[in-house]
C-alpha cells in the first residue's frame, strides 16, 4: 500500500505520454494520407496572398527639371458585400458625394455576398481625389461620432476606396506631339503611343513584380522593393516650347496656312530644344485622338510627314558642290534664264535671267537654273552620295515614335531620270521630313559634324541619373566647307535685307518655296513655305526649321516663313540667354573668354 | 552486511519521492519559463511584423501622395497657368533690345540638371529586416551560448 503514490504518479506520466505520443503519431500520419496534398494546397490560400505589383510609371521632365508627365492619385470605389452593415447609409454617401445613382447603389449594396459568386462590386474607376476626400472625411466623422445609447452609429463599412496612380500631363497639350500619350484607362495593359511615351514605353513602365504578403505577421520577410519605371529628362525647354507653339499658332492665323511645323534644334549636340506642330492633343484626354487626327494626319508632322521642301534644299546642294570642289563662292555662272538637264528645261522662280552671278548670289536670289547647273558640275554619283551622307535616304533615328522617310531615288533606280538631278538640286521631286532637313543642315552649322537627333538627354533608373552623351553620326562635309557656306548664307541674307534678319544677331539661313505636286503634276497654285536658319553664325546655339503648309497670305517663303523665323529668334535668344553679337564679342575681348561660352 | 550497509545509508522513500517531484517541477518550471519567453518574443515579433506591414502601407500611401502633390504643383506652375496669372499683372514679354547683359567674369551657367545622383560603382545595401525580427528562439539562444573560439589568424598582430 506504501507504493501506491508512486504507481499513480507513473500511471499519470505514462497516460500523458501515450496521449502526447498519439497526437504526435497522428501529426505524422496526417502528412502521408492521400488527402495531405489537397489539405496542404488549401492551406496556401490562408497563409498569404500573391499579387502583381505594377511599378509607378516614370516621370518625364523638361531640360530644367519641370514635370511634363507624372502621376496623380485616383481611386477605385467599390462594395465589399460581406462587410456592408448599412446599405442605405452607403447609398446616401455615394449619391451625395460621388454623384452616383442612389437606387442603383442601394440595390448593389443589398446584394447577398456570394450570390452569383459576387463578393465585390466595382462602383467606379478613376474617381478623383476631390470626390473621395469628402467621403474619407465623412467616414472619419462617423467613426468618431458620439451616439446616444440605443442609437445606431452610421457606418460606411463595406464601401471601399483604393488609391492608385493615373498618368497625368500637367502642361495639357504643351509638347504633346513630343510626349505622345499613355492609354491609362487600361490599368494593366496600357501602352504608350507616339513620342517618347512610345519609344521609351518599356523603360517608363518598369517591370511588374509578383509580391507575396504573408498573413502571419511572424512570417513577414523583407518586402521586395518594386522600383518605379525610369524617368526621363528631355532636351526640350518648356518655356521655349511654349513660345514656339505660340509663335506657330500666331503664324498659322496670320498666314492662313493649313498646318505648320517649327523645329528648334541644337546643332552642337543634336538635342531638340522645341518642336511645335499642329494639331496638338491634350494627352489627358487621349480618347479624342481620332477626332483630332483624322487619317492620314500624322501625330507629329516634324518626324512623320514628308514633303518637297523647295529652295531650302539648295543649302545641301551648295554644300555638296563646295565640298566636292565643283564650285567656290567666287565661281561665276551666267544665268540665261533656263537650262536643259536630261531633256527637261529648268526655269527660275520668276522665269527671269540673272546674267553673271557668283555662288552667294545664286543662293541669295534662289536661282533654280544656277543650282541645276551646280548639280551637273557635281555629277549624279557624287551628288546622291552626298545626299546619302546627309541621311536623306533613311530615318534620322530620333527617339520619337512613328518616324518616317521617303525613299531617295538615285541613279540606277527605275524611277530616277536624269532630269531629277536638276529638280532635286532645288528641292523638287525629292521628299523629306523636317527633322531630316534640320539634322542634315545642322551639320553645316556644326563644323560639318552631323549629330544624332534626340529628345532624351538623361534617364533616372533606380534613383541614379544616367546622362546621354551626344553622338556624331556622320561628317558629310569638311569643316572649311561648313564655315564657307555659313558665311555665304549669312551674307546672302544681309544683302537681300531679308525678313529673317534679327537685329544684333548674325544669322545664316535660306528661304524655301515649293510647289505642291498633284496627280497631274505641279498644277496647284498653293505652296509649301519653309525657312531654315541658325545663329549666332560664329558659335551656333540654335537652328530653326519652319514649314508652313499652303499659306494664303502669300505663296513665298521669304514673305511667310522668314518673318516668322525673325520673330521667333528674337524671343529665343532671350530665353536661351544669348546676348547680341556685340556684347558677346566685347565680353570675349575683356578677359579672353566670355561669360556665356562653355 | 553489505545490504545492511546500503540500507543504513539509503535515503528515506519520502525523501526520494520529494526529489523526483522536485526534479519534475524544475523541468516543468524550466519549460514554462522557456515557453513564456518564447511566447513573449513571438508576441513582440508578431506585433512588430504588423507594425512593419502598416509602415509599408504608409510608405505606399505617401508615395502616391508625393506623386499627386508633385503633379498638382506642376499643374499650378505650368506655362499655361503662369501665363494666365501674368495676364492680371503689368508684366510684359522682354524685347531683346531692352535686355541688359552683364558680364560676370568666371561665371559659367549650369548646363546640366541633376534630378538624381550619378551612378556610383559601389553597390548600395538593400534595406533588410534585422535578424532579430526573423531569428527563431533557437537561433537566438545559440547566438548567445555558442561562439566560435578565436583562431590564430584572427589574433591581432602586435607591432612594436
Amino acid at each position: 500500500m506504501k507504493e501506491q503514490p508512486w504507481v499513480r504518479f507513473w500511471l499519470v506520466c505514462v497516460a500523458l505520454s501515450v496521449v502526447a505520443g498519439l497526437v504526435g503519431l497522428r501529426v505524422v500520419n496526417i502528412q502521408h494520407i492521400p488527402e495531405s496534398a489537397e489539405i496542404l494546397a488549401d492551406s496556401v490560400a490562408y497563409q498569404g496572398v500573391t499579387k502583381m505589383v505594377y511599378p509607378e510609371r516614370g516621370n518625364i521632365y523638361d531640360s530644367k527639371g519641370r514635370l511634363l508627365a507624372g502621376n496623380e492619385t485616383v481611386y477605385e470605389v467599390g462594395l465589399d458585400l460581406a462587410a456592408i452593415q448599412q446599405p442605405e447609409t452607403i447609398a446616401n454617401a455615394a449619391a451625395n458625394l460621388l454623384g452616383m445613382d442612389y437606387l442603383q447603389v442601394l440595390n448593389y449594396a443589398k446584394t447577398e455576398p456570394g450570390e452569383g459568386g459576387v463578393y465585390y462590386i466595382n462602383l467606379g474607376n478613376f474617381v478623383e481625389n476631390d470626390k473621395v476626400k469628402p467621403l474619407i472625411d465623412l467616414n472619419n466623422q462617423y467613426e468618431t461620432m458620439k451616439v446616444p445609447s440605443g442609437t445606431v452609429r452610421p457606418s460606411l463599412s463595406g464601401l471601399t476606396w483604393v488609391p492608385y496612380n493615373k498618368r497625368s500631363y500637367p502642361e495639357k497639350d504643351l509638347a504633346s506631339n513630343i510626349l505622345g500619350f499613355y492609354s491609362f484607362l487600361d490599368r494593366t495593359d496600357g501602352i504608350g503611343y507616339f513620342g517618347v511615351e512610345e519609344t521609351y514605353d518599356q523603360l517608363l513602365a518598369g517591370t511588374p513584380v509578383e509580391v507575396y504578403s504573408a498573413f502571419d505577421p511572424q512570417k513577414i520577410t523583407t518586402v521586395e522593393e518594386v522600383p518605379p519605371g525610369a524617368s526621363l529628362i528631355l532636351t526640350i525647354d518648356r518655356e521655349i516650347q511654349a513660345m514656339t507653339e505660340q509663335k506657330l499658332d500666331e503664324a498659322l492665323e496670320w498666314s492662313g496656312a493649313e498646318s505648320g511645323t517649327i523645329l528648334v534644334y541644337n546643332p552642337e549636340d543634336g538635342g531638340i530644344i522645341a518642336m511645335a506642330t499642329t494639331p496638338r492633343l491634350d494627352p489627358n484626354e487621349y480618347w479624342n485622338y481620332s477626332d483630332l487626327f483624322p487619317n492620314p494626319t500624322p501625330f507629329n508632322q516634324a518626324v512623320s510627314e514628308t514633303y518637297e521642301p523647295g529652295s531650302v534644299f539648295k543649302v545641301l546642294t551648295m554644300a555638296a558642290a563646295l565640298d566636292a570642289g565643283a564650285v567656290t563662292p567666287e565661281t561665276v555662272f551666267t544665268d540665261t534664264g533656263q537650262i536643259m538637264v536630261g531633256g527637261a528645261y529648268i526655269y527660275n522662280w520668276n522665269s527671269g535671267a540673272w546674267g553673271d552671278v557668283n555662288m552667294t548670289e545664286c543662293l541669295q536670289h534662289s536661282l533654280n537654273v544656277c543650282l541645276s547647273w551646280i548639280a551637273t558640275q557635281v555629277g549624279p554619283e557624287k551628288f546622291y552620295s552626298y545626299l546619302r551622307a546627309f541621311g536623306l535616304d533613311r530615318n534620322t533615328g530620333i527617339d520619337l515614335g512613328s518616324e518616317n522617310h521617303w525613299p531617295l531615288k538615285v541613279p540606277g533606280d527605275n524611277q530616277w531620270y536624269e532630269a531629277d538631278l536638276a529638280t532635286n538640286s532645288f528641292g523638287q521631286g525629292i521628299s523629306v521630313t523636317p527633322i531630316q532637313m534640320a539634322v542634315a543642315i545642322g551639320s553645316i552649322a556644326n563644323e560639318g559634324k552631323m549629330m544624332a537627333p534626340h529628345v532624351v538627354k538623361a534617364m533616372i533608373i533606380d534613383g541614379k541619373q544616367y546622362d546621354i552623351d551626344p553622338v556624331v553620326v556622320a561628317t558629310p562635309i569638311k569643316t572649311e566647307t561648313a564655315a564657307t557656306l555659313t558665311e555665304m548664307l549669312k551674307n546672302s541674307l544681309e544683302q537681300e535685307s531679308s525678313n529673317a534678319l534679327v537685329e544684333g544677331y548674325s544669322v545664316a539661313g535660306k528661304t524655301g518655296t515649293a510647289e505642291i505636286p498633284t496627280q497631274l503634276g505641279y498644277t496647284s497654285s498653293v505652296t509649301n513655305t519653309s525657312f531654315v536658319g541658325w545663329g549666332p553664325t560664329d558659335d551656333p546655339k540654335f537652328l530653326v526649321y519652319i514649314w508652313l503648309e499652303k499659306p494664303t497670305i502669300s505663296i513665298w517663303g521669304s514673305e511667310v516663313a522668314a518673318p516668322v523665323f525673325a520673330d521667333l529668334v528674337k524671343n529665343l535668344v532671350v530665353l536661351m540667354d544669348i546676348p547680341p553679337d556685340e556684347v558677346r564679342m566685347n565680353a570675349g575681348r575683356s578677359d579672353g573668354t566670355t561669360a556665356w561660352s562653355e | 552486511m553489505k545490504t545492511k550497509f546500503l540500507q543504513a545509508y539509503e535515503q528515506a522513500p519520502w525523501r526520494k519521492q520529494l526529489q523526483w517531484i522536485g526534479v519534475f517541477l524544475l523541468i516543468l518550471v524550466s519549460l514554462a519559463v522557456i515557453a513564456g519567453i518564447y511566447l513573449s518574443i513571438s508576441g513582440q515579433a508578431a506585433a512588430t511584423g504588423r507594425r512593419v506591414q502598416n509602415l509599408e502601407m504608409q510608405v505606399e500611401s505617401l508615395k502616391l501622395e508625393i506623386n499627386d502633390l508633385s503633379t498638382q504643383l506642376a499643374e499650378i506652375s505650368s506655362a499655361r497657368a503662369l501665363n494666365e496669372r501674368l495676364k492680371g499683372t503689368d508684366m510684359v514679354t522682354l524685347d531683346p533690345a531692352q535686355a541688359l547683359y552683364v558680364e560676370v567674369p568666371g561665371y559659367l551657367p549650369e548646363e546640366k540638371i541633376a534630378l538624381a545622383p550619378p551612378p556610383s560603382p559601389e553597390k548600395a545595401s538593400a534595406v533588410e529586416l534585422l535578424p532579430e525580427f526573423t531569428a527563431s528562439l533557437w537561433d537566438w539562444l545559440r547566438s548567445y551560448t555558442w561562439k566560435p573560439a578565436p583562431t590564430a589568424e584572427a589574433t591581432p598582430e602586435v607591432l612594436p
